[in-house]
């Protein structure tokens, strides 16, 4: 998945750990960028009576680098509270949740925002409340209208938003995780000998019928920016992005409480920007160190970038399919389109009329030319499918990102810096055989932009 | 900056540097939770074992001071302890206090 329980330990703490993040410049409101950071993967909607909520005890932080050096220059941070209305009851609502002050809803939450900058921390936003989860018509009717009541504007042309969402994110998890298996391919798979399949089969996206919990924010661009005014070709557009999570660094459980107490600073615990960064490219045993780490620390894991174990899994798993690719890996050649792609952005002169390029520290960030305007028809394939205003000049909520960087490790972006390379025409073709179209109920044309979650009454987990 | 950064003092190597610490270290970790103020009562309270107090039927005893005070051992060697209370991480060195610790757990 992008990052949904990427690594050992933050699989085990699910409300810590991030699963996307995207950042886009509104197409409805283009003086604006939107910063999206999900988590708590993988909710089965009906995952009652205890719906999902935010960690009171997490600290949630979005970061913006404007400076290029891979050091963020303004943080928003979220912290959240749980309130119940009466601990005497076992139900998460008491009857029909027709606002977000119902008297009927029990279990609550609200958070505050902080804009750090310059080392200073100013709270932004106050005892916002969150919607309630999507339960159901007798629970939650008009459930669109009552999670719009949780898009809050808190002033300087600032909208934010915390609360469950429908998963946007797509992917055939159920193939890709049994040995790299792709259904529109399956039947080339090597299948270690046990000819499995003999025919291609349409993608299954695993992620279809279940929710996220999303912060969102929507922030006029000039805020995200040094002063002045920015090009397409000016660095000083270019603006990266990520998320963490934090916890304190001693967690106890407190027997007499029957509730954990914590203590000390706030540590890392997850973090994410580009997709399936940490997922696919950094091995098991560094995975949870990765993840405690800024991004100005990838500069020790470049080499996982430029010699990304799938490239050359590909051509094992899918003999005879990928011969240039094959001997690209065996020549031990340095993949520096990916390095670019993911670790500085793409240089002026590489890609026409377009550039994401933040300086040579190399860091693992979403990085957006907030001079793209958003595209009139955009192309879920962002820039390899000729459309710069999507993945991986940041990312929306729509883009195809598995098969971006699937064709991208099978070698298509090489002749980015090497234009005597020819991609295996397979590596142009490859795909987990899903589309923006397999997410059921899509996504909106407005700030949140990710869809309204599946209740649990319509689908039971 | 990040609020992480923002929110404590800088005091005190970071997670990492404490993981890295740990396994270097190789050495026995010990953790004590003591209410604030109550930094007395170690050594008494470690010359008992713990109970499950609630099966014992005994009352709660009042919050001493709310946020809870943990004192974590990670290499009795150094005699460096890291005492974490509220947001704070604060790395002490007393020799004679980490020997009375490893004393009463033994």
């Amino acid at each position: 998945m992008s990052s949904h329980r990427e690594a050992p330990e933050i699989s085990k703490d699910p409300v810590a750990d991030s699963t996307d993040v995207y950042a886009f410049v509104s197409p409805d409101k283009p003086d604006t960028v939107t910063l999206i950071a999900n988590y708590i993967p993988l909710q089965g909607p009906a995952g009652g009576p205890n719906f999902y909520s935010f960690g009171d005890d997490v600290l949630y932080e979005i970061h913006i680098d404007n400076g290029g050096n891979g050091q963020d220059n303004i943080t928003y941070a979220f912290h959240f509270q749980t309130k119940l209305r009466d601990p005497n009851t076992f139900l998460y609502n008491v009857g029909p949740i027709l606002s977000l002050n119902s008297p009927n809803w029990n279990s609550r939450q609200f958070y505050n925002v902080t804009r750090i900058q310059h080392g200073k921390s100013v709270m932004i936003g106050s005892n916002l409340p969150c919607p309630p989860c999507n339960i159901g018509p007798l629970s939650t009717p008009n459930y669109a209208n009552l999670a719009n009541e949780a898009v809050h504007s808190i002033g300087g042309g600032i909208k934010v938003f915390a609360g469950q969402r429908a998963e946007g994110f797509y992917v055939d998890l159920g193939s890709i995780f049994d040995l790299a298996n792709l259904r529109p391919f399956e039947e080339l798979h090597a299948q270690y000998g046990m000819h499995v399949f003999s025919k291609p089969a349409a993608g299954v996206n695993a992620t279809a019928h279940l929710n996220v919990h999303s912060i969102a924010l929507q922030i006029p661009t000039s805020e995200l920016l040094r002063p002045g005014k920015h090009g397409v070709s000016d660095s000083a557009a270019v603006i990266g992005v990520w998320t963490t999570a934090s916890r304190q660094q001693v967690t106890l459980w407190d027997d007499w409480k029957g509730e954990n107490v914590n203590s000390g600073p706030f540590r890392q615990v997850s973090r994410l920007g580009n997709p399936l960064f940490n997922e696919v490219l950094i091995p098991l045993g560094s995975k949870d160190l990765w993840n405690s780490l800024p991004p100005t620390d990838d500069k020790r894991f470049a080499d996982y970038v430029a010699h990304p174990e799938l490239a050359g899994l590909l051509p094992a798993l899918y003999p005879n399919v990928f011969p240039n690719l094959e001997k690209l890996v065996k020549a031990g050649t340095a993949r520096a389109d990916l390095e670019a792609i993911l670790l500085t952005g793409i240089p002026t002169g590489i890609v026409p009329g377009f550039q994401n390029y933040t300086g040579p520290e190399q860091a693992d960030m979403l990085r957006l030319n907030t001079a793209i305007k958003p595209a009139r028809k955009p192309n879920a394939l962002g820039l390899i499918g000729g459309d710069p205003a999507g993945f991986p000049n940041g990312r929306r909520v729509f883009d195809d990102v598995v098969t971006v960087e699937l064709r991208a490790i099978a070698g298509v972006t090489y002749p980015l810096v090497n234009p005597k390379y020819k991609p295996d025409a397979a590596a142009g073709a490859i795909t987990d055989g899903l589309t923006a179209k397999s997410v059921p109920g899509g996504y909106l044309n407005h700030f949140p932009y990710l869809g309204v979650p599946h209740s649990g009454f319509s689908t039971p987990s | 900056m990040s609020a992480q950064s923002h929110l404590e003092p800088a005091a005190g190597p970071s997670r990492r540097s404490m993981l890295r610490g740990a396994g270097a270290a190789g050495a026995v970790g010990l953790a004590a939770a003591v209410g604030v103020g109550a930094a007395s009562g170690v050594a008494s309270a470690a010359t008992r074992p713990a109970t499950d107090h609630r099966a014992a039927g005994a009352e709660r005893p009042a919050d001493a001071a709310g946020a809870p005070l943990v004192v974590y051992l990670r290499d009795a060697a150094s005699g460096e302890l890291d005492v974490f209370s509220g947001t704070n991480h604060t790395v002490i060195r007393d020799q004679a206090l980490v020997a009375r610790l490893t004393n009463a757990v033994r």
